[in-house]
């Protein structure tokens, strides 16, 4: 292209830009006229929603119609809880709205797929069932993963390991909402959860993530199996953390052997998570390593391990108001103000 | 018409060809951002309402501490810490850093939140001026103020990373007004991608000409003023064009320091925010990037393409004029002193396209478009170079503008529709095509004072004034 070639060219796209843009600016002329009839159908559809006895003739009865009260619909059923949201459900299962939104599931746009995943939700109709389990499918992660979500908080959800094979958890799946879906699902069966855990084939990501939706069940039997896991973990694993911390969060001595071995980590991070689990546990035999880590290089594994005196109670403090009177910095820094904080005279 | 020597007129071309070649890379880069900010924004998550945000994400995301640096803002400073208070999301700690002020901004927020004196045991890896005192409240868990020396917005921030103990933490401009739900918006890909995602930056918007009730924009309008509505442009094409793309092609150098979502962990690594530079977002970033590369790791810095936060643009020639200085001043110093990142195969796409990028735009574009408005047209009137090069200069330096300009309005039609009235598409249509017939080449000419100061190695921010935001 010559010179003169690239003066005809920035014409032309120039032309053309402003020319779309014309046609975008009619449009939202036209689109703002449609915008006050939408706004007067919403109104309309909102008072009738309302009414316990509604004509559902009289909901449906325009083009605007159809689509508005879906979104309206499920738009209500998202500020209401418990029986008027169930009410409200079924009143938008007699007048449509699923029927409206499954077929949003096969949209073009895939923000428009994962809104109507996330709407089915609400609908536990055997149609959206199965429209939710297609979207599983789906080739946008986001629109699986939505899905998926939406059968897992009503109940239907299909086995984890196929939801594992079909989102591809743990490979290229990454979400922490996936911790979500495995609480969902465990809070109907614990089992299928728990499995992932002692099976050698799953990846360490799956594992992380189930011992993080289980950590909060209070089902001590996972303890040992968790114990364990961290035992064998490398030390640098991104992962030991979440299992560490999942001790903690069981609050169970018997997650102490690995707690003990990992206060000596290598990496800050799993020191900082041992110390934590350690304080949550109670671990009082732990106080003098906790202690210890009062000198720890790292901020962090310093304040976890303040914070972990502190839970053990008399002992711990104790140990922390020695430190508070010591010499040595940054221990001295780290047990004064930790006391402080606390609102424990050194 | 004078006989020219075939050396003189090889000369004249040469130097045409420079500067119509750098415009022209210019201008390619700028179609290349607009065809993947674009595929960006139709891949884009859904811009859901605040409820469903909550329900997608609210019981899963991380702790995040926002840092507000506060500098002699005595007027707005309760309000805007109500504002912060206020924001939709599930575990905020809002961290006010009064920056040495030397007005009433500590005992006013002392004295409306009911504040006391307390200990904290917090880290000290980042260096920054000493601290004074820290002051929180039972009754309001979420709020602290750190009372620190006077050292800069920098410095500020960096006092707060070390007192924040969330693992995320969001700096803002004084000025800047969040979304209620921007920090749901914002987190998504902490969330989506927890082990990789070190950085997110999100769209800012200007206020000027809007509504703002209580800390909050209520009602979007365009201003009046021609120069905030040439910057509603700039920031369209800066936002939605380049940093969207530059994000899709992991190539993003800045977040806006007015909104920044970064992991606190990484942010320590790095050494905080750099002082000695105006440019410190920027700064923040690349050496977030070096870090990473050098180190090896995977990850990732997002750009999300919602409104997340709205900040005053100066309408006042002179202010608007400093700030572009100052602005081109904080990415030459960036560019200067991570120079060995560019084309540097080690540093990848950051090397070649962000830093090449950077060199294009804002080292070498600025120079020689004020050179080419002197010499192509002198040239050409002295018979030494023929009407097709000062065409060609003619659609580098204007039409391809254009063309620029209004693609990124239709992009923001097409997919965001923002502005609520076709009124307000048609005036930011006339204002992107005015804007090349001489805001352009004041705005370059900025720029030039900006590299005249960083090479005469000025510092300071100079003075910025805000008129304040249309309260309703």
């Amino acid at each position: 292209m010559g010179l003169q070639g690239l003066w005809y060219t920035s014409l032309i796209l120039s032309a053309i830009s402003l020319a779309i843009m014309s046609w975008l600016i009619a449009a939202r002329l036209v689109a703002e006229r449609k915008g006050q009839r939408v706004a007067g159908e919403r109104a309309r559809l909102l008072a009738l929603l309302l009414e316990p006895d509604a004509d559902p003739q009289g909901l449906t009865n325009s083009s605007l119609s159809r689509p508005l009260l879906a979104d309206l619909s499920v738009e209500l059923i998202q500020l209401v809880r418990g029986e008027e949201r169930d009410q409200m459900v079924a009143a938008a299962g007699r007048l449509g709205v699923a029927a409206t939104i499954r077929k949003r599931l096969s949209a073009r746009s895939p923000r428009v797929r994962v809104l109507a995943a996330e709407s089915l939700a609400f609908f536990p109709d055997t149609e959206s069932t199965a429209a939710l389990e297609r979207a599983l499918g789906d080739r946008n992660p986001d629109v699986r993963l939505a899905a998926a979500l939406g059968l897992a908080v009503s109940g239907r959800s299909p086995p984890a390991r196929l939801l594992i094979e079909r989102l591809r958890i743990g490979s290229s799946e990454q979400s922490m909402l996936i911790i979500n879906l495995f609480q969902k699902i465990a809070s109907d069966r614990p089992g299928e959860i728990e499995s992932l855990i002692t099976d050698p084939e799953m990846p360490a990501a799956v594992k992380a993530a189930a011992i993080d939706a289980l950590a909060g069940s209070g089902d001590f039997r996972l303890v040992p199996v968790i114990n364990q896991l961290a035992l064998a973990t490398d030390a640098e694993s991104e992962h030991l953390p979440r299992y560490l911390r999942a001790l903690g969060a069981f609050n169970h001595p018997a997650g102490a052997p690995a707690v003990r071995r990992w206060l000596n980590g290598s990496t800050w991070w799993v020191r900082a998570a041992a110390a934590e689990a350690a304080g949550r546990i109670g671990l009082e035999e732990l106080a003098m390593p906790l202690a210890d880590m009062l000198s720890d290089a790292d901020w962090w594994v310093r304040f976890r391990a303040g914070e972990a005196l502190v839970r053990l109670g008399n002992s711990g403090v104790e140990l922390l108001a020695e430190a508070a009177e010591g010499a040595s910095e940054p221990a001295r820094s780290a047990a004064r103000l930790t006391l402080a904080e606390q609102g424990i005279a050194a | 018409m004078t006989d020219w020597q075939p050396w003189v007129i090889a000369i004249a071309e040469t130097i045409a060809w420079v500067v119509i070649g750098t415009g022209l890379v210019q201008t390619a880069l700028y179609i290349v951002q607009l065809i993947f900010a674009g595929l960006s924004l139709a891949k884009r998550p859904p811009v859901s309402g605040s409820s469903l945000l909550w329900q997608r994400y609210g019981d899963r995301v991380p702790p995040i501490a926002i840092l507000a640096p506060a500098f002699n803002e005595e007027v707005t400073i309760v309000e805007s810490v109500n504002s912060l208070l206020a924001l939709h999301y599930p575990d905020v700690e809002v961290i006010v850093i009064n920056d040495g002020s030397s007005d009433d901004t500590l005992q006013q927020v002392i004295s409306q939140f009911g504040l006391e004196p307390v200990d904290r045991y917090f880290d000290r890896t980042v260096a920054h001026a000493p601290i004074r005192g820290l002051y929180a409240s039972p009754r309001i868990p979420a709020l602290l103020v750190i009372d620190k020396e006077n050292g800069g917005k920098s410095d500020a921030l960096n006092a707060g990373i070390n007192v924040a103990r969330s693992p995320l933490f969001c700096s803002i401009d004084a000025d800047s007004i969040l979304e209620s739900d921007a920090l749901l918006r914002a987190v998504g890909p902490f969330v989506d991608n927890p082990d990789e995602v070190v950085a997110v930056g999100g769209t800012i918007r200007l206020a000027n000409g809007c509504t703002v009730e209580s800390g909050r924009v209520t009602e979007v309008r365009i201003p009046r003023n021609f120069l905030a509505l040439v910057q509603i442009v700039e920031y369209l094409r800066a936002f939605l064009m380049a940093r969207l793309a530059l994000s899709r092609m992991q190539a993003l150098t800045v977040i806006s320091g007015a909104f920044g979502l970064f992991r606190r962990r990484v942010a320590l690594e790095v050494g905080g925010y750099s002082h000695g530079t105006v440019g410190e977002d920027m700064e923040l970033v690349v050496k977030l990037h070096r870090h990473m590369r050098d180190g090896n790791k995977p990850y990732r810095i997002e750009f999300i393409p919602d409104p997340v936060c709205w900040t005053e643009a100066p309408e006042d020639i002179r202010v608007l004029g400093r700030q572009r200085a100052r602005w081109q001043r904080g990415s030459l110093e960036t560019f200067a002193r991570h120079r060995d990142m560019l084309f540097n195969p080690r540093y990848g796409r950051i090397g070649f396209l962000g830093f090449g990028q950077i060199l294009i735009v804002d080292v070498l574009g600025p120079v020689i478009e004020l050179l080419g408005y002197v010499l192509v047209p002198l040239l050409w009137a002295v018979g030494l170079l023929s009407i097709d090069y000062l065409l060609a200069y003619l659609a580098i330096t204007f039409t391809f503008g254009i063309f620029v300009s209004v693609a990124t309005l239709i992009l923001e039609e097409v997919e965001l529709r923002r502005f609520p009235r076709a009124r307000d598409l048609a005036i930011l249509t006339l204002v992107a095509i005015a804007e090349n017939f001489g805001y352009r080449q004041i705005s370059n000419f900025w720029r030039l004072r900006g590299l005249w100061q960083f090479l005469r190695k000025q510092q300071g921010w100079g003075q910025m004034t805000r008129r304040g935001f249309q309260r309703g």
